[in-house]
């Protein structure tokens, strides 16, 4: 449900601007309005100007602001540990914060920085590391002779292994020993063995052979080959301690103070919204003004407190909202405790204008009750209600699992109901077992039935869908919407009947003169709807249609049930036979839990809500405390 | 004769319209993908993206029952 807002106006003498706006942002109900726009009348605009703060507050503002960005600056240094809360008063101690802020973020950002040098240094090296790793074996297994000299190379595939091995034959007459090995990312890397003299003429030969030759770090100096490799060890163990000591260091420093720190941002926060709000405010010579959106429900709440807090010096008048402020209503959604969780399927829609309509209103009501006609089983139904509940117990403190367990059991529970009317646990195992007979419809045999019976839900669907729209436009008071929507509603109702006729569902006698009203409505439809209209008529044609999925998929999911009970019992075998049973019941239940949810969601996604949700709605954001919901 | 005709005509329109839905959805869910990476918030439009073909089977399906059951 779309809450009931208020437009309202304080005022009250200029020197209390500020007490009121921190009374304000403690109660959470107000969104302050920055602009005039709708709440002064042209005439008056010239005695009220916006609020300009003195010199003390604009003082204050940035030092705040500084103090912030200082703060800010420390926590990306510090890493993101739970830390205890604190409860101290930042106003008394800001000079004392300001001093050891300006210390500790020095400290944390020379660390911080050295931690980033030693880090970038490590993943440079650890490049190095795969190579190593695959290099190391064929190291031990070569002789270490004092002048011998070694390369180590990556290779792109074994014909580069090949060209190595023909450039080495030629100028080593054979002199070399040439070792493969694949290292951890998949890449060939090679290692040569040759003589100290011959070393710098194959380096020139590889590199004029386009093979890369492994260079290491300039840091790493004239190393031999084998002492590079120890070397790059050590540093990378070196490095790697380093940082932990760093990590530590940082870590015990955001248990001792990262607290502390954590209040006086949040005290900060609220001070400067307190301060940039004073900004959205008007004033005359002797008063102030403030405007903005609240709930309707909560206006009286508020003028009392005022009242109270300032002894009727401030004072809280609701205003007139035109039609003009439509658009500019703050939309906040409140919704009864059975329709809450399913704002987890409404939250992903953009917000509704404060004309249209909640849509989790519709989608708690027909949801389930989609959900639970294409599921249609008593036994699968059971099983997911008892899912659901089991989920809904243990997942207390994970909100959105909640919602969901909450969403499924409910429609578990039509799933149960819509398949005591078809007569199916299980499939036909019901009938089986205890003789459970179709109440409505056997869904397995009853396909074109059960076609008219979905369309029919369409039908009755988008019906209300395009009532809805029709009733918006009449609160809008929007003469050509009203017409439009009102003539797109007889004309699909004599399209519906045209079919209806020719399908033998009412007399043939009807098809005449119902094609005489639809070509009467034509002009009519084509001047109030404008040249899309015929267009529009078409896809809600084609959005009735859209619900023929509702048997469609429905009936996959019985005829998937058959074949596990039949494939069952052609298995001759019990134990088999209901292992096999149980495999696709259990596939027919997963099936079941995704197919039908996505389908009903897109049935009012795309079908119905397109006939009256109008998105676009503007978000009530009130003045309130950091954290307070 | 006349029912394996029959057969073969509604198994053209639904496989044909499930064809074409699936290339649909396949061109539709991998632009939706991208984008979900770069704006997770435009998952709702994306759900209504790749599911707007999928009427296009529904119909065939329909259109090949009135075919079987002679509607």
């Amino acid at each position: 449900m779309i809450v009931r807002m208020s437009k309202v106006e304080i005022a009250g003498p200029r020197g209390l601007l500020e007490k009121v706006i921190s009374l304000l942002q403690e109660m959470g109900m107000l969104q302050i309005e920055p602009s005039t726009i709708g709440f002064i009348e042209k005439k008056d605009e010239a005695y009220i100007d916006s609020f300009l703060p003195d010199k003390e507050t604009l003082s204050e503002r940035l030092f705040l602001e500084d103090l912030k960005a200082k703060l800010e600056e420390l926590f990306l240094y510090l890493p993101d540990i739970p830390v205890r809360n604190s409860y101290i008063e930042p106003m008394v101690i800001i000079d004392t914060i300001k001093e050891n802020l300006q210390r500790h973020l020095l400290t944390c950002r020379e660390i911080s920085h050295k931690k980033e040098g030693l880090q970038k240094e490590l993943d440079e090296l650890s490049r190095y590391s795969f190579f190593l790793d695959a290099i190391e074996p064929l190291l031990k297994s070569i002789k270490q002779i004092p002048d011998f000299d070694f390369i180590g190379l990556t290779l792109r595939d074994s014909e580069a292994i090949d060209t190595l091995r023909k450039v080495l034959m030629r100028h080593t007459e054979g002199k070399f020993e040439l070792l493969t090995s694949i290292a951890s990312d998949g890449t060939t890397v090679g290692l040569i063995a040759i003589k100290k003299e011959m070393s710098e003429r194959i380096k020139k030969a590889l590199s004029d052979k386009d093979i890369p030759e492994l260079k290491f770090p300039s840091s790493f100096g004239n190393l031999a080959f084998v002492e590079k490799m120890t070397f790059l060890r050590k540093r990378i163990s070196e490095i790697s301690a380093e940082i932990e000591e760093i990590n530590m260091r940082l870590e015990s420093f955001s248990v001792k103070w990262g607290a502390i720190y954590r209040r006086v941002k949040e005290w900060i926060n609220e001070r400067l919204s307190v301060l940039k709000a004073t900004a959205s405010a008007f004033e005359t010579g002797m008063c102030f003004f403030i405007y903005g959106w609240m709930a309707s429900e909560d206006v009286d709440r508020l003028r009392i407190r005022l009242n109270q807090d300032f002894e009727g010096k401030v004072v809280l008048e609701e205003m007139e909202i035109r039609e003009q402020d439509l658009d500019r209503i703050p939309v906040v959604l409140k919704n009864l405790t059975y329709f809450k969780p399913f704002e987890l399927l409404t939250r992903i829609l953009p917000l509704p204008r404060y004309t249209s309509y909640d849509p989790t209103l519709f989608i708690g009501i027909f949801f389930p009750l989609f959900f639970g006609m294409i599921l249609g089983d008593a036994g699968y139904g059971l099983i997911l209600l008892i899912i659901s509940l089991v989920m809904i117990a243990y997942c207390r403190t994970k909100r959105d699992i909640q919602d969901g367990a909450k969403i499924l059991s409910v429609g578990a529970m039509y799933s149960i109901f819509f398949g005591i009317l078809y007569g199916e646990f299980f499939g036909e195992l019901g009938y089986m077992l205890f003789g459970l007979e179709p109440i409505f419809l056997e869904r397995r045999t009853a396909v074109i039935p059960m076609l008219y019976f979905a369309l029919t839900v369409g039908v009755v669907h988008l019906g209300i869908g395009s009532l809805l729209g029709f009733i918006i436009a009449l609160k809008k008071k929007t003469k050509k919407a009203i017409l439009s929507k009102f003539f797109q509603i007889l004309f699909m109702l004599s399209i519906l009947s045209l079919v209806g006729s020719l399908f033998g569902l009412f007399p043939m006698l009807l098809t005449k003169p119902i094609i005489l009203a639809i070509l009467f409505l034509t002009p009519f439809l084509l001047f109030t709807g404008g040249l899309l209209a015929p267009l529009e008529l078409i896809k809600s044609i084609g959005n009735i249609i859209s619900y023929a999925r509702i048997m469609a998929i429905g009936l996959t999911s019985v005829l998937l049930a058959f074949v596990a009970n039949n494939l069952a019992g052609k298995t001759g075998d019990i134990v088999i036979g209901v292992v096999v049973a149980g495999l696709l019941h259990l596939l027919n239940i997963i099936i079941g839990v995704f197919s039908p949810a996505i389908h009903s969601l897109r049935l009012h996604y795309v079908e119905f809500f397109s006939k009256f949700i109008e998105p676009g709605g503007r978000k009530f954001e009130p003045l309130k405390k950091e954290g307070k919901v | 004769m006349e029912k394996a005709l029959i057969a073969f005509a509604a198994a053209l329109a639904v496989g044909l319209s499930a064809i074409a839905t699936a290339w649909a959805q396949s061109r539709i869910g991998a632009a939706g993908a991208g984008t979900l990476a770069e704006k997770p918030e435009l998952a709702a439009t994306i759900i209504i993206l790749v599911a707007i073909p999928e009427t296009m089977v529904i119909l065939g399906f329909v259109v090949a029952a009135m075919i079987l059951f002679g509607v």
